[in-house]
């Protein structure tokens, strides 16, 4: 975007109000998809944490430390204590950059959303790396996986220069994202899904590779409710292609039933692999988007 | 039948351009570009199957649609269709336009006048009854075919923007006579009258209707379009002067009585003053108010020396629809005494024509030098025997006109009158009963009164074997033939003689105009005696000058005076003659219109129709703005499509 941070701001794609409000918000996950890596999540017994767990019987080989010794003053039997395990959860934010998302905002409402998940998952102490994938056939610019606070000005040095432009389809964009990206976690995918192929494939891959799918689409007003009328010669801003469409003033009804049918394919796609999916608009608010539908959505807490 | 028709069908090759047309169109496509993020979502909009409908299909190529619809509009209309009007259209029309002196009233003040209307209504025909062939007939007094039968819209426009006004009474059979005759030699379905109903003779029928009966038979459907009128009026019908005192001598002072005539509508109040000018100076000036269909007589009283000239004129309060019967002319003719001719031989008449004052009798002692023309003549001679003596009015007495001689004979008998006509001019107070005639005339064998007519007389006196009165009217001439001669009867003896030759003066007086003048009206002016075998120049208002000759007898008759104003009659010496012709007419003046025309078959009644005769209607005009209306959508179409992509 080279769009540079003014003195007072932190980063042009944020305000710092909004960023005070996503310090406090954490991504709510539907499913706990995490890693070895000792981190923040709780991810089942058996950990080191100090949240206590369950109990279980002893079995020899086991370490004594673990064992009550209180219950078995009691009962004379050892138990041994159990304890949640908190493990670190990889985030990957993959934002489509083809030139679809060139048109009407999308790209740069693309990026400042992508900037704002990204920070609360910083602020959650996980694991982030962020994709910006523009032709395919061409490597994904990436954000190598980092964590912490530290890492929030590389976050958004990230954004601010991501660059848009080529033809990559998100199915050829989440095969390139996961030819780097390593653990189990979240996959927020920030696209307009317009693309002829199936999104089955590559929500596969995501769910195969450990990935809950956060799918966000965002569209431009006029592909929200196209204000076209008379003989048009279409032409697609990827490919070159046209298509001819006459009295296309007559159309909006049926355009409109595709396009929420093509939304209810993405998010079908998302619900059977338990991820989530919200489409909105590039010149819908951004606070509205981040503190009032995320949250409604329980994509934010 | 069929109800539509063209009158150019070979520009139906046109419609080849259709080819050409839809070859350009897909060649030539050019659509706006619009670059969208995907087509993902438009490639499943146009492979819905709804997109797919035919209807929807057609939409696709609405420009072309609209296109064609402009291009076969054009077609159509250069191959220009119409609508017949029904089965009253017909190959030959006849219009026949009333172009009377009532045609030149106005309904509104300021507004056009009846037959600024009528035109409006005859180009609409014209327009409407294409191809039929039209032929325009103007009436007035007479009937004029301004065109022969043609489709030719500018000869017939031409010819309709020349009619004009003639100020004179409107004659409807005339008019009907000619489109009879067309008929004869064209195939005539049907006929067209455009006037106001204003025609001569119009009467009342029982029912309060007013009808306009013609002795004509109608071998065709007459259309009668009449003018919707609503006119107040009120006009000169008639002008006379009547002189008071006994016949004077040359140039003395003459006293008159003037009689000016005036009618008001037949539905409405009118009222004014009535002026009369004499020389240019006004004499009189009397008010006048007259209710619905009142007229009444104004009298002025005046003298005059030699000749002078009258003028009425109404001044009319308020709306006057008629401005032509407002005015009327007079001309008082010198005072002078009768000049008779008297044969010597006929001492009877001589005896008879002594008691009369104002008469001077030739040959006689008192009479000095003999004139050239006498107002009256009683001599033994006919024309022909002795054409030196010339007069307005001849009294031929024991003669038989040379041309009828074939016809009858005299020979010598009795015979008693049988009948005889008792309102002529001559015999009017003459009591006939037990008259002893020895001469006899004898008609000859198959002999019958109309052949008398045939030869241009009038019987006015019948005896057992043949005519015994007979009448000649010409130009200015007028001859009584007394078949017997009444020194051959006990006619002198009777009291009837004097009577008869009384009568003799009085019309001697009139066709001088000495007792009694009438005001000229329009139409033809009066036949008058001047210079045989000589050219005259008439000069008319808003006419061109007319030359006229005289024939041997010195009478110059059969002068138009279709205007009403004055006519000049100029010699090779200068002015002769000037003659003020007027309207005068009870029927025009009146504006009455009538409701049916009542033919010699009275079933064939035509009503009169104040709407617009249905005719073939072109419908290229139609089709023309059918095509402008399109093109005009199909650019705001493609201009509001253009602007859309643009935005």
């Amino acid at each position: 975007m080279n769009v540079a941070a003014s003195d007072k701001q932190l980063t042009s794609l944020l305000g710092n109000e909004t960023l005070a409000r996503l310090e406090r918000l954490r991504l709510q996950p539907n499913r706990r998809k995490t890693n070895r890596t000792q981190g923040e999540h709780a991810a089942g017994k058996g950990g080191s944490s100090t949240e206590f767990a369950d109990y279980r019987n002893y079995v020899p080989g086991d370490d004594v430390r673990f064992v009550d010794w209180n219950i078995f003053a009691r009962l004379n039997r050892p138990f041994m204590k159990l304890y949640q395990y908190e493990e670190v959860m990889h985030v990957a934010i993959l934002v489509d950059g083809s030139n679809s998302m060139n048109f009407e905002g999308k790209f740069e409402r693309a990026c400042q959303l992508a900037a704002a998940l990204g920070l609360t998952a910083l602020m959650g102490v996980e694991r982030i790396s962020a994709y910006v994938v523009g032709a395919s056939g061409e490597p994904p610019t990436v954000m190598p996986p980092c964590s912490g606070r530290v890492s929030m000005r590389r976050l958004f040095d990230f954004f601010e220069r991501a660059e848009c432009g080529g033809d990559a389809t998100i199915d050829s964009a989440v095969e390139s994202m996961l030819r780097r990206h390593r653990g189990k976690g979240l996959a927020i995918i920030v696209s307009d899904f317009l693309t002829p192929a199936s999104l089955a494939r590559p929500f596969n891959l995501l769910y195969s590779a450990g990935m809950e799918i956060f799918a966000l689409q965002v569209l431009g007003p006029t592909e929200i409710d196209p204000d076209l009328t008379g003989d048009l010669r279409l032409v697609d801003s990827e490919h070159g292609r046209t298509v001819d469409v006459s009295s296309i003033g007559e159309l909006h009804g049926i355009y409109r039933e595709h396009r929420e049918r093509l939304e209810e394919h993405v998010r079908r796609q998302c619900r059977i692999r338990n991820g989530r999916f919200l489409s909105i608009s590039s010149d819908a608010p951004l606070d509205w988007v981040l503190f009032d539908l995320l949250q409604r959505q329980g994509w934010l807490k | 039948m069929n109800p539509t028709g063209f009158l150019a069908p070979s520009f139906a090759w046109l419609f080849l351009l259709v080819i050409p047309l839809v070859i350009v169109y897909f060649l030539k496509l050019k659509r706006p570009r619009l670059t969208i993020p995907s087509l993902v979502l438009w490639h499943s909009v146009i492979n819905d199957q709804r997109v797919n409908s035919p209807f929807q299909r057609f939409k696709k190529h609405l420009l072309l649609w609209l296109q064609l619809v402009i291009l076969l509009s054009l077609i159509f209309a250069a191959m220009q269709p119409f609508l017949r009007g029904g089965p009253g259209s017909a190959d030959n029309l006849p219009i026949l336009i009333d172009c009377s002196a009532s045609m030149a009233a106005t309904d509104t003040a300021g507004g056009p006048t009846r037959l600024e209307r009528a035109k409006e209504r005859v180009e609409a025909l014209i327009d409407g009854a294409l191809p039929d062939r039209i032929c325009l007939i103007a009436i007035s007094d007479s009937a004029r075919q301004l065109t022969e039968f043609t489709n030719n819209k500018r000869i017939l426009s031409k010819a309709l923007e020349k009619l004009t006004v003639r100020d004179v009474s409107g004659n409807l059979e005339n008019g009907l006579r000619m489109a009879q005759a067309l008929a004869r030699r064209e195939t005539i379905t049907s006929v067209v009258l455009v006037s106001d109903g204003n025609f001569g003779g119009l009467e009342t029928s029982a029912n309060g209707q007013v009808i306009a009966p013609v002795d004509v038979e109608l071998p065709f459907e007459l259309k009668y379009e009449r003018l919707e009128t609503s006119a107040r009026n009120m006009g000169i019908t008639a002008f006379n002067a009547r002189r008071q005192a006994a016949v004077g001598t040359d140039e003395s002072l003459t006293s008159w009585n003037v009689f000016v005539r005036v009618d008001g509508s037949p539905a409405e109040e009118t009222s004014g003053e009535v002026v009369l000018e004499q020389d240019g100076q006004e004499i009189g000036r009397q008010p006048i108010a007259l209710e619905p269909g009142q007229s009444k007589r104004l009298v002025y009283s005046l003298e005059s020396t030699g000749v002078s000239s009258l003028v009425a004129r109404i001044l009319a309060d308020g709306f006057d629809g008629l401005d032509t019967d407002n005015k009327a002319f007079l001309r008082l003719p010198v005072s002078r005494s009768l000049f008779v001719w008297c044969d010597t031989e006929l001492e009877s008449y001589r005896h008879a024509l002594e008691v009369f004052p104002g008469v001077v009798v030739y040959p006689g002692p008192t009479a000095a030098g003999q004139p050239d023309l006498f107002d009256l003549a009683i001599t033994e001679t006919t024309e022909k025997a002795n054409p030196n003596l010339e007069a307005s009015v001849r009294l031929v007495v024991g003669q038989i006109p040379e041309d009828l001689a074939e016809l009858i004979t005299t020979r010598t008998g009795s015979s008693p009158v049988v009948d005889w006509n008792r309102s002529s001019l001559l015999l009017q107070h003459v009591n006939l009963d037990n008259i002893e005639i020895t001469d006899l005339p004898v008609r000859g064998e198959d002999v019958l009164d109309q052949h008398f007519r045939e030869a241009g007389y009038q019987i006015l006196a019948t005896g057992r074997t043949g005519p015994l009165v007979l009448a000649r009217h010409a130009p200015g001439r007028e001859s009584y033939y007394l078949l017997f001669h009444t020194d051959r009867s006990n006619l002198p003896y009777r009291v009837g003689f004097p009577v008869l030759v009384k009568n003799a003066i009085d019309i001697s007086q009139h066709a001088a105009g000495l007792a009694e003048v009438h005001g000229q009206s329009t139409r033809v002016l009066d036949a008058r005696t001047l210079e045989p075998n000589q050219a005259y120049t008439v000069t008319g208002p808003g006419t061109s000058n007319q030359s006229f000759r005289t024939g041997p007898d010195g009478v110059l008759s059969g002068i138009p005076a279709p205007r009403v104003g004055i006519y000049r009659i100029s010699g090779p010496d200068g002015p002769v003659a000037t003659v003020g012709a007027s309207v005068l007419d009870a029927g025009e003046t009146s504006l009455a219109s009538a409701d049916e025309i009542v033919p010699r078959d009275e079933e064939l009644r035509v009503g009169a129709s104040s709407t617009t005769i249905d005719t073939d209607r072109p419908l290229w005009p139609t089709l023309a703005w059918i095509a402008f209306v399109v093109l005009l959508v199909e650019w705001w179409y493609f201009q509001s499509m253009t602007a859309r992509v643009a935005g």
